[in-house]
């Protein structure tokens, strides 16, 4: 061949090569996860699950976030990752309306936005991995409430907000299940209060609802930072043994309750394997490998096989109870 | 008086440098900061924090304090959810809201005036009181159903790229750096803040001066609020819950005197344009949480040892190349 001829083949291959069918990308994302807050172990620990799916997947992973639960700060947090032109977000929502209209933009950009622990407003998210489905939760807690107090008694309810659509999801059916499953008829609700995943707020809701309420059994908190902080207010002020707080919790902060007896019960699931289906599937969803439509089946690598349920929600679906027996087996 | 201004220019001097300083440093930790459209669209991050800098800052020159002004935004923020759900147009319930806003300053005001009691413990009460307010206003669910007319000045961006809540912000410095600068009302604020005994007795009338004063950060909470509910849409008890200690450290960083009767409002317009543009590229660099804290908190730092540093500038200056000689002299 003459030097004209190559030159011309090797350049008709270069164009081809770029301006050919466009191969479906199905790697080297840029995902992006922001959690309530950063520093709190649960949500670290969901960052480390996202870290390592997106290492497996071959993508890069940026975890980023403000130090307290802000809704402000997040709204600028999401801002500042639009700006980044991620592939994909993964974030827990403070609340489910503030962050509505960036990420409804981010959507309008072509990303793919995945909610985990915490919801946002349907439309302006792809998809929801929910730990738990809400009736799961509502009634692993009461399960929990139950190892507490079988003869059963007076519940409260201490949640972080009434926009935390998952929190007030689980008050609701908890109420159902008190109301018409005669297994949890044996308790009586007397009231609902929010402490907006503060550990202080949630020490001194937990004072006041023992005063208030003098026959109280159960406090069960869908908070984990509410459940530990309740379980603390009842030792110091002495009700060790006669009002029990139960919901959800990392076992890091309620291992010595346990142990010491003053609680028998808590819950949660494993945030690490939350944060590593959140990326997956967002993955999945870049890669136009996972369809968001209810009953798709689709594995998720370490995490296994999971359904998409309605409207984009997928649920996680493997709750933990852990007792004095089971805590130290958690790893986390 | 001379080296009164001299002083005060210099800090205003400082803070550009450290703005261009801020900017060059932002760029290095982001690609994606040095673009027009990023640096306008970053800036809706401090308008509200800096209309309430506003407020904050005329109240500090008076030799007073007001930290309610952030519970005093969420009671405008929950009234104007009201007065959105009630059908209000948006030319009625706005100047509404202010006008509330400005009582609720006032009543901090006349607190502190006629009753002489320490403006810090006065507002550390209605901190929470007003937050309170907010809350049994906003019932505990908040509201988000705003209309565009009440999300215009939060939401909206001239030509999509500049905020209007931006060229508000703008509007409002200019206006009260003039109040300040050059109407008998800033400078009555300047004389009180320097000493108060002798403006009364010079036939200030101190208490009414004050009212006026923490009502006007009354009002620009107000306003804060009508920008709030635009750019979150979304109105709740605890809407800017815990943003006064970045107001604070605005003010103080922008060369206003904690004890009152100096500083400019042109400072504080700098000092926020400063915190913006580190905060805006810490944020794109994903610099972590406590990180952000911790530098913040150096600026504040630095915001309380300005009169260290100038002192210490002043000093170097006078030395000068003939300096060295005459302060061995002494």
């Amino acid at each position: 061949m003459g030097m004209h001829t190559k030159t011309i083949a090797a350049a008709a291959l270069l164009a081809l090569a770029l301006g050919g069918p466009a191969l479906a990308k199905d790697s080297g994302f840029k995902l992006m996860m922001t959690p309530k807050w950063t520093g709190f172990p649960y949500f670290e620990a969901a960052g480390r699950g996202g870290k390592d799916a997106a290492a497996e997947l071959g993508d890069t992973f940026v975890y980023a976030g403000a130090d307290h639960a802000d809704v402000s700060l997040q709204v600028e947090t999401l801002e500042n990752f639009l700006t980044q032109k991620p592939d994909g977000i993964m974030l827990a929502a403070i609340d489910l309306n503030a962050v509505a209209p960036v990420l409804k933009q981010a959507r309008a950009a072509g990303v793919v936005v995945t909610t985990f622990d915490a919801d946002a407003a349907t439309e302006a998210r792809d998809m929801f991995v929910n730990q738990l489905s809400y009736k799961q939760a509502a009634q692993t807690m009461l399960d929990c409430a139950l190892l507490d107090a079988p003869e059963g008694g007076e519940v409260a309810f201490v949640a972080a907000s009434p926009t935390a659509p998952n929190h007030t999801a689980h008050i609701k059916y908890m109420k159902e299940f008190i109301a018409n499953d005669p297994k949890y008829k044996v308790f009586t609700v007397v009231d609902t209060q929010y402490a907006n995943d503060d550990d202080a707020k949630s020490y001194d809701v937990a004072i006041n609802l023992m005063q208030a309420h003098p026959n109280l059994k159960v406090i069960i908190s869908s908070s984990a930072v509410s459940a530990p902080a309740a379980a603390r207010a009842i030792k110091s002020s002495g009700h060790a043994g006669k009002v029990f707080s139960t919901g959800f919790a990392l076992p890091s902060a309620i291992k010595d309750y346990l142990m010491d007896g003053s609680e028998k019960a808590f819950a949660l699931w494993n945030p690490y394997e939350l944060g590593y289906l959140a990326a997956y599937v967002t993955h999945l969803k870049l890669a136009g490998k996972l369809d968001i439509k209810p009953g798709v089946t689709f594995t998720a690598g370490k995490a296994g096989s999971s359904t998409v349920g309605e409207q984009g929600e997928i649920v996680y679906g493997k709750p933990l109870i852990f007792t004095k027996e089971t805590v130290d087996k958690a790893g986390f | 008086m001379k080296g009164l201004g001299s002083r005060i220019f210099g800090w205003e001097f400082a803070l550009v440098l450290l703005i261009a300083l801020a900017a060059a440093w932002s760029t290095y930790l982001s690609p994606y900061y040095l673009t027009v459209e990023q640096i306008l669209y970053s800036t809706r991050h401090f308008v509200f924090p800096g209309l309430l800098a506003l407020g904050l800052a005329v109240v500090v020159i008076l030799g007073e304090i007001d930290i309610s002004l952030a519970s005093i935004l969420a009671v405008g923020a929950v009234l104007l959810a009201k007065a959105s759900a009630f059908g209000l147009p948006i030319v009625v319930a706005a100047p509404f809201v202010v006008c509330v806003c400005a009582c609720l300053g006032g009543l901090n005001g006349a607190l502190v005036a006629r009753l002489g009691l320490p403006s810090l413990a006065v507002t550390v009460g209605t901190m929470g009181a007003y937050r309170g307010l907010a809350f049994i206003i906003g019932s505990e669910t908040g509201y988000t159903d705003f209309d565009a007319s009440y999300a215009y000045v939060g939401a909206t961006r001239l030509g999509g790229l500049v905020p209007v809540s931006f060229l508000v912000f703008l509007a409002l410095a200019l206006a009260v750096g003039f109040l300040m600068e050059r109407t008998v009302f800033g400078r009555r604020c300047y004389s009180v803040g320097n000493n108060k005994e002798a403006a009364w007795i010079a036939g200030v009338d101190v208490a009414r001066l004050k009212i006026e004063a923490f009502a006007l950060g009354g009002a620009l909470a107000g306003l804060a609020a009508l920008v709030w509910v635009g750019q979150y849409g979304s109105a709740r008890g605890d809407n800017a819950d815990g943003s006064i200690l970045f107001v604070v450290t605005a003010v103080v960083l922008g060369g206003i005197d904690i004890n009152g009767g100096r500083g400019r409002i042109a400072g504080v317009v700098l000092a926020l344009f400063l915190l913006g543009t580190i905060r805006n590229g810490m944020g794109l660099a994903n610099i972590g949480g406590p990180t952000q804290t911790v530098v913040l908190g150096l600026l504040l730092i630095i915001g309380v040892l300005r009169p260290v540093i100038l002192n210490a500038v002043g000093r170097l200056r006078r030395m000068g190349p003939s300096g060295a000689r005459s302060t061995l002299a002494d």
